[in-house]
């Protein structure tokens, strides 16, 4: 009988891999962060590429690179920086109000779920001095 | 081990020598001493001084992690202000002054980067439960060369964060006192040594929390005066400057269309997209690959809180950095306007910004004060891991393991004192503006410590050799991208602020490659992490 159980024990994955998730914790943790991240890298280098691709192709710039080569490029005007919200160009707005207040909503989102998953999975601590 | 580290000390110093602007703008040339800021400063130092002798650590377990006492709000102040150096204060404005919508990167980059921390590294640490950085690796990665040589990225990192700060204090001495720029550098760094050597990290955490008030009121208060001077919504301020922005593009507010400069908002014009991304990747990466920073999630009791503190500390940064591109804007807008006599530096444009609205000099005093209280706290805190890695990990756990509680807090008392005092020699000749400065700190963390956390929490099969080998590429890669030469196409496509954009991918690869050829970590530590990551 305690043979079979070390060996079922040998038996259980244990390997931790980000993309192989093991347990239901770790599971369901990973899928958040799996969505969060996800959020996270659209609305930053996302909007930053929409900036590249809406861009006025005949608004053009030189610009001098640190090799001392000279290139045209678009400046980046387009409906996105001439709109004006709250008096901002948008993309200003856009990047430094609204992608700062949503990384605190994202971070206040996944502390939400990760206490949650604790209580429900009987794991939240309990407070010091407490027997656990 | 000792040698490695005076090559790395002797390539620094190389490369501090053959950078060319390295003078300071002086920003009070006539010698004046400014009354009403240089008082506020002196009160500043005074109570920090003060709250560092009443919360003085009693012994090594309070020195390291502060007793593990501090509540979620209380964590996330500390955080903010360790975090919030003179970088954000000074430099991040004075990098969108000069950049415009490019320098916005950083503003992205210094927050964004908390998603990335929390998400991927504050539970799993917290949980795996060490005290420093290279506790966690020598653990994690069953080896004293590892722990060995992240105690020395820890200190390198310390060092390099730590001479943009004393920068940062440096200029607005010159600015207060009248005293030139140099004597500022000794005087300020004397008296940050002085708090750090009489409190330790308990004293310095209260000190934190003190110093968080201290820099968002200073921050924020001026703002709406130069708001209302300049004649924007002065309500809210940081929503103002929108206005501004568009009118230093376009022209208005009494400024005409010809001195109108479009490459203030447009986002393409001083550089390329990709250094966009380049740049704010790193910082991003770097955030979460911070020793110091990474530090704060031990010293609080549960690891919900070790979260929580998180998100009150990006909503305390934020404050801040909400605030920051507003001083560029209303600094350029007075600028264009025509405003002379005041002597301006990129790095002092927060308090420029103040003396351009026409505002009285108290003001800007109040900001100049506000600033070294930034750089103080940053750089409490970055003594305190830059010496625990030298009196904990390195001393203690490998050179002497049967030290006294006594022996270790000298070590660390005389630790502090030799980096803190090492830094003064390149902070004398700073090699770059504050906020670059800062970047290349968070760039050496990014690749190679992000990486290092990253699949020591997320993989189980990475391996002690893989570790080594990839903290040996990663600094490679920092540092290299320092020696190229500025006009080469590599440099061009790896910025020595912005190397992480390589770097990072390059030593998860190496680190995954190595890892697959070595023989698998024990089952103790697959086990270990099995459990660290379904909280049993």
């Amino acid at each position: 009988m305690e043979k079979e159980g070390l060996g079922q024990k040998d038996n259980k994955d244990i390997n931790i891999n980000f993309f192989k998730p093991v347990g239901e914790f770790m599971t369901r943790d990973v899928t958040m962060s799996k969505i969060i991240l996800a959020v996270w890298i659209v609305a930053v280098y996302g909007f930053l590429l929409l900036l590249v691709m809406a861009a006025d192709p005949n608004d053009t710039v030189q610009v001098t690179l640190s090799t001392g080569e000279v290139i045209t490029q678009v400046t980046g005007k387009s409906f996105l920086t001439e709109m004006r919200f709250l008096g901002f160009p948008f993309h200003y707005f856009y990047m430094t109000w609204f992608c700062i207040a949503l990384f605190i909503a994202q971070c206040w989102w996944y502390c939400k779920f990760s206490d949650n998953l604790e209580a429900e999975l009987g794991k939240a601590e309990k407070k010091p001095g407490q027997p656990k | 081990m000792k040698r490695m580290m005076q090559w790395g000390l002797s390539l620094f110093f190389m490369l501090t020598a053959s950078n060319v602007f390295a003078a300071v703008e002086n920003l009070n040339p006539e010698g004046n001493f400014k009354v009403i800021p240089g008082l506020l400063m002196i009160g500043l130092l005074v109570l920090f001084v003060v709250v560092g002798v009443f919360a003085k650590a009693k012994n090594t377990e309070d020195y390291w992690a502060a007793g593990r006492g501090i509540g979620q709000m209380g964590g996330g102040a500390a955080i903010a202000s360790n975090w919030m150096s003179a970088a954000s204060y000074l430099g991040m404005a004075g990098l969108i002054y000069l950049q415009g919508f490019f320098a916005i990167s950083y503003v992205l980059g210094w927050t964004g980067g908390y998603v990335l921390l929390l998400v991927l590294m504050a539970g799993p640490i917290r949980r795996y439960g060490k005290y420093t950085a290279p506790d966690f690796v020598g653990d994690r990665y069953y080896s004293q060369a590892a722990r060995l040589l992240s105690a020395l990225i820890v200190i390198l990192i310390s060092f390099v964060y730590a001479v943009g700060q004393y920068k940062g204090i440096g200029m607005m001495f010159n600015w207060i006192f009248g005293i030139d720029y140099k004597t500022s550098v000794v005087v300020g760094t004397l008296v940050v040594l002085a708090y750090v050597l009489i409190s330790g990290m308990l004293g310095a955490t209260k000190n934190m929390q003190v110093q968080y008030v201290v820099i968002v009121t200073t921050f924020l208060l001026p703002l709406f005066f130069i708001a209302h001077k300049l004649g924007y919504f002065s309500a809210v301020p940081q929503i103002g400057y929108g206005a501004a922005l568009y009118d230093i593009g376009h022209g208005g507010n009494g400024l005409t269309a010809e001195v109108a400069e479009p490459s203030f908002y447009l986002p393409f014009i001083k550089d390329t997209a990709y250094h966009w991304f380049a740049l704010c990747i790193t910082l991003m990466l770097g955030t979460a690959g911070l020793p110091h920073v990474i530090g704060r999630f031990y010293v609080v009791p549960r690891v919900s809180d070790a979260r929580w503190q998180v998100v009150w500390g990006l909503f305390f940064i934020a404050l801040v950095y909400w605030t920051a591109p507003a001083y560029a804007a209303y600094a350029k807008f007075s600028n264009l306007l025509g405003t002379s006599g005041v002597n301006i530096a990129p790095d002092a444009i927060v308090v420029n910004a103040a003396e351009l609205a026409g505002l009285p000099e108290w003001f800007a005093g109040f900001l100049a004060a506000g600033a070294v209280s930034a750089a103080f706290s940053t750089v409490g805190g970055l003594l305190m891991s830059g010496t625990s890695a030298f009196a904990h990990d390195i001393y203690f756990r490998v050179l002497r393991p049967n030290a006294t509680e006594e022996t270790k807090m000298k070590v660390a008392r005389i630790g502090t004192v030799v980096l803190g005092l090492s830094i003064i020699a390149v902070a004398l000749n700073p090699p770059a503006l504050i906020a670059q400065i800062v970047a290349v700190a968070f760039a050496l963390g990014a690749n190679t410590f992000f990486p290092l956390f990253l699949l020591g929490i997320w993989w189980s099969r990475t391996t002690k050799e893989a570790a080594i080998v990839g903290m040996i590429v990663g600094l490679a890669v920092t540092f290299g991208s320092m020696l190229i030469p500025k006009t080469s196409l590599l440099a061009y496509y790896v910025p020595f602020t912005s190397s992480s954009v390589v770097g990072v991918p390059l030593v998860l690869i190496v680190m995954i490659v190595v890892s697959l050829m070595t023989p698998e970590p024990s089952r103790e530590i697959k086990e270990l992490l099995y459990k660290v990551h379904n909280d049993e």
